[in-house]
């Protein structure tokens, strides 16, 4: 019989390495007691799967719209529809698949979600409603959602610091457009700008666990 | 024309039902190890033997309004080889099949059963009855063979003798002893069929492990096979009974498993008991009922023997007949809510199922301990090791001893084996001889590998 010499337990069948700690095994094998069944499907490669063939289908989507007029004639309300779906489905499968850390999946969907409703904006013949209202109420978001998730969730300073900052850099780029004149109606982009800048003096008090958690990840 | 009879759901069953899911299909497996490797024609005769005084085994699921019933059928049990993993889901809905299967690997004869039909003694029963009867066919020389291979029993210490007998599609036992109108006098316990034991007191939160579901939903077995004397000698040690200080045992192993444990935290555990050793039973329909033990973890004595010695005092507290009796008697009222009574099954389902779910929040790990078992001869010169284990959504283990070795069957829907490697290591730590029998279950252990295990022998 195998043997494992770390758990100092016999090992019934021909396990290369003990089933229980994964040390490599010593001795004879004998036949194994039980079948070894092969998996009828594997979980993670169905999830895979989905995910990476959703990806092709939502970007097939965005791709598609140049095919059609800019602005409000051609497909017109159903343009609306698709990307509205598109857009959901996008933001759905982005925070299932960022679950695990609130932080950083929160990072992601600002940028996502921006990107998307400038591409739209500019399909419907730019309005300018994506730099005015959606991409700094979404950046106004994050920043709280972020302030609020990691205490809430008792995340690790390490976890989350790097897309603390972000969150909190990106919340100044609406008030970059408003510089640039590229914004209509600023009341948005200004709420986004103050909530930023408080958001970054807190984000300063944690400056050394920042500094330590660069080093870590910049290490060469 | 004559028309199939047919017996209602009690509760406990429907609860299988309601709770079953994809990873814990409510299947659970008894195992018989022959000492030779089985013959499937004769494995098939010996069931078309067996099966003839099962009518329950005959029977098939079907879901009324407001009701799931058991139906007679025409049905006939095939022995099949084992190609699909253990505990794979057999009751599928609206589907006419049996609701059991028997396959055979190597040395092992293992009895599938969907737990709505039958629990661990019943089934158990079943196997003794289809083992004997494969033995004396195949050993027909056999001077233990008896002339009648049809009536024989298993023992169960502490237990009833039953088995041999045949066993109807009839009533629950729950119903039989417990269905009265008014409660008897003198602390006979009144009926009950049981819902609430599954609510009982485990509304409390508990710690809960977490883990990397399997890649298919199969159930992921460990069975540890040791000397039953050596650890009942440590039980004994500590002045508990061998439940009380294996449970302590996979407390301690879940803790140690775990990279961080909280500081403070307490597991909690859910032991069925078998009331036919109170009220007698033949019936092979479920007759169990479930108490829950917990420990907190972080306020006091933390060692082994004072986890098993709390342990062990609320075990006996809750299965006095007294207390067992109480617990009936409270379920009752549940029982006969004609509310419940009312509500259409998929409702049903429903409401047990988040029941389920609230209790499960209550429960770290379950254990369920068979006793020790002998079988009647012919079958128990040749079977070397008889085991059993059941589909889990959470961390646990079956123990039966048999011939004098223990074997615990750990699973789990987790592909993590780290509470089982902490559980093994204690024990050979104290110098028992532990082996160690796995199914595969990831994609790395099983590339490389025959489909009939036959790896590298080397």
């Amino acid at each position: 019989m195998k043997r494992c010499a770390a758990c100092e337990v016999e090992i019934e069948g021909t396990w290369a390495t003990c089933p229980l700690c994964g040390a490599r095994t010593e001795g004879e094998g004998v036949p194994d007691p039980v079948p070894a069944v092969p998996l009828e499907f594997s979980r993670r490669r169905v999830l895979a799967m989905l995910f990476f063939a959703s990806l092709a289908v939502i970007l097939a989507s965005l791709a598609a719209q140049l095919l059609f007029n800019r602005g409000d004639d051609g497909v017109g309300v159903l343009r609306s529809i698709w990307l509205g779906v598109v857009a959901l489905w996008l933001v759905v499968m982005m925070a299932v698949r960022k679950r695990r850390n609130v932080a950083k999946g929160t990072a992601y969907l600002v940028i996502l979600l921006g990107g998307v409703s400038a591409y739209w904006d500019y399909l419907t013949g730019w309005n300018g409603w994506s730099l005015s209202y959606a991409v700094p109420a979404t950046c106004a978001c994050s920043i709280v959602a972020v302030l609020i998730a990691v205490r809430v969730m008792h995340t690790e300073v390490g976890e989350h610091i790097v897309y603390s900052w972000m969150t909190a850099v990106l919340g100044l780029v609406p008030v970059v457009f408003l510089a640039l004149g590229w914004v209509r109606h600023p009341v948005v982009s200004i709420v986004c700008g103050v909530l930023s800048v408080i958001a970054l003096a807190v984000q300063l008090a944690s400056l050394r666990e920042t500094r330590h958690e660069l080093a870590k990840r910049l290490h060469l | 024309m004559t028309r199939r009879t047919w017996v209602r759901l009690d509760n406990a069953s429907t609860m299988f039902l309601a709770a079953r899911s994809d990873a814990d299909p409510k299947v659970f497996r008894m195992t018989a190890e022959m000492d030779h490797d089985v013959d499937p024609v004769v494995l098939q005769k010996a069931l078309d033997a067996t099966f003839d005084r099962y009518p329950l085994y005959r029977a098939v699921l079907r879901r009324g309004v407001f009701w799931y019933y058991l139906q007679d059928s025409d049905l006939r049990p095939e022995v099949v080889a084992e190609t699909r993993h253990t505990c794979a889901p057999i009751y599928q809905a609206d589907e006419r099949t049996l609701l059991f299967r028997v396959v055979h690997h190597r040395r092992r004869i293992n009895l599938e059963v969907f737990h709505a039909l039958s629990d661990g003694t019943g089934a158990l029963w079943f196997l003794t009855d289809l083992v004997t009867a494969y033995v004396s066919l195949r050993f027909p020389d056999d001077p233990a063979v008896r002339t009648d291979p049809g009536r024989h029993g298993v023992r169960v210490e502490g237990g009833v003798e039953a088995g041999g007998d045949r066993h109807e599609l009839e009533a629950d036992s729950f119903a039989r002893y417990f269905r009265t109108r008014e409660p008897a006098a003198g602390g006979a316990s009144p009926r009950s069929r049981g819902l609430g034991r599954f609510v009982g007191a485990s509304t409390e939160r508990a710690h809960t492990v977490r883990g990397t579901r399997t890649p298919d939903n199969r159930t992921r077995v460990v069975e540890l096979t040791m000397s039953a004397a050596d650890v009942l000698a440590l039980a004994r040690a500590e002045g508990v009974s061998l439940t009380s200080y294996l449970t302590a045992l996979f407390f301690r192993s879940v803790r140690a498993a775990e990279e961080s444990t909280d500081a403070v935290s307490t597991l909690g555990v859910s032991i069925p008991v078998n009331l036919r050793q109170l009220f007698p039973s033949t019936s092979a329909r479920n007759f169990f009922t479930t108490v829950r033990l917990e420990h907190t973890y972080g306020r006091g004595d933390d060692e082994l023997g004072a986890v098993c010695r709390d342990l062990d005092a609320q075990l006996r507290a809750q299965t006095t007949e007294e207390a067992l009796g109480e617990r009936v008697r409270r379920f009752i009222r549940f029982e006969r809510m004609i509310v419940l009574r009312i509500v259409p099954s998929p409702i049903k389902d429903l409401l047990l199922g988040l029941l389920n779910r609230a209790s499960n929040r209550g429960l770290t790990v379950a254990i369920s301990n068979l006793g020790n078992i002998r079988l009647p001869e012919p079958a128990a010169s040749h079977t070397t090791r008889i085991l059993f284990h059941v589909s889990a959504v959470r961390p646990q283990f079956c123990a039966v001893s048999y011939a004098g070795r223990l074997t615990l069957s750990f699973t789990s829907p987790f592909t993590e084996t780290g509470h089982v490697r902490e559980f093994a290591r204690f024990l050979s730590s104290r110098g028992i001889s532990v082996t160690v029998s796995a199914a595969r279950v990831t994609e790395e252990e099983l590339s490389g590998v025959g489909p009939a295990g036959e790896g590298d022998l080397r």
